[in-house]
């Protein structure tokens, strides 16, 4: 599954599960707009990762670069990977919620 | 301050120093290069110079380098009078690399390289525990 689908599958269980709760009319954007525009950051800077380590097999892009990018995708997929984790976990804590 | 700026500033540092150790070995390689004329120029020893470049979205200082610069100091003159680029008095004109200063150099940028990569270990471990603490 691709950082982008699941993005969007959040943004659907979210919304759903965000109009079940309603109420709540805050400024601040949603959370799972804000769990998108990180996934698309992680995305994106796992795109460039492996075009930078594309370009250094090619031998146009120096090892530093190829590591400082490489290094750039992987923290940022750890950090979504993370938040994602908990998230989905949250959900099932609250799943299992006797009535 | 995002810790993730400061793998770009230890990358930058990383490629600095590789540049100044291509120097080095360009000087060391060439210690023996004379002219292929007689009493023409050997190869001169070539220095580099790092700058500051501010990168304004990350809001840091990286290191770049600024040129190569050459090393004006006199040619070393040795008396070999059967050499090809001997001048008339038979006098040949050595680089002015001087093969302990070269080694010196390339410890240190041996060294700044690692303190550079020591760095970005340092900020990437410390990412993936903050990280961590999430799970």
């Amino acid at each position: 599954m691709s950082p982008l689908e699941a993005a969007r599958l959040y943004g659907t269980v979210a919304a759903r599960t965000g109009a079940a709760a309603s109420g709540t009319t805050d400024a601040a954007p949603a959370f799972a707009e804000v769990l998108r525009q990180e996934l698309e950051g992680a995305a994106a800077a796992l795109r460039h990762g492996e075009a930078v380590a594309r370009a250094g097999l090619l031998g146009r892009a120096s090892v530093q670069e190829v590591v400082e990018a490489v290094t750039a995708a992987e923290l940022a997929l750890e950090r979504v990977t993370a938040v994602r984790d908990r998230v989905v976990a949250a959900y099932q804590e609250i799943l299992r919620m006797p009535i | 301050m995002r810790l993730e700026a400061s793998f770009a500033v230890a990358a930058s540092g990383m490629r600095a120093q590789s540049a100044r150790l291509r120097v080095v070995a360009e000087n060391i390689a060439n210690a023996d290069s004379t002219a292929a004329t007689p009493g023409g120029d050997p190869y001169r020893r070539r220095v580099v110079v790092f700058r500051p470049e501010p990168d304004r979205t990350l809001g840091v200082a990286r290191v770049a380098v600024d040129r190569i610069a050459v090393d004006r100091s006199p040619f070393q003159l040795r008396y070999e009078p059967w050499h090809p680029a001997a001048d008339e008095r038979g006098y040949v004109k050595y680089p002015n690399v001087e093969p302990v200063v070269e080694l010196v150099d390339m410890r240190e940028a041996q060294r700044a390289y690692e303190a550079s990569l020591q760095t970005l270990a340092t900020a990437r471990g410390l990412l993936l525990e903050t990280i961590d603490l999430l799970r």
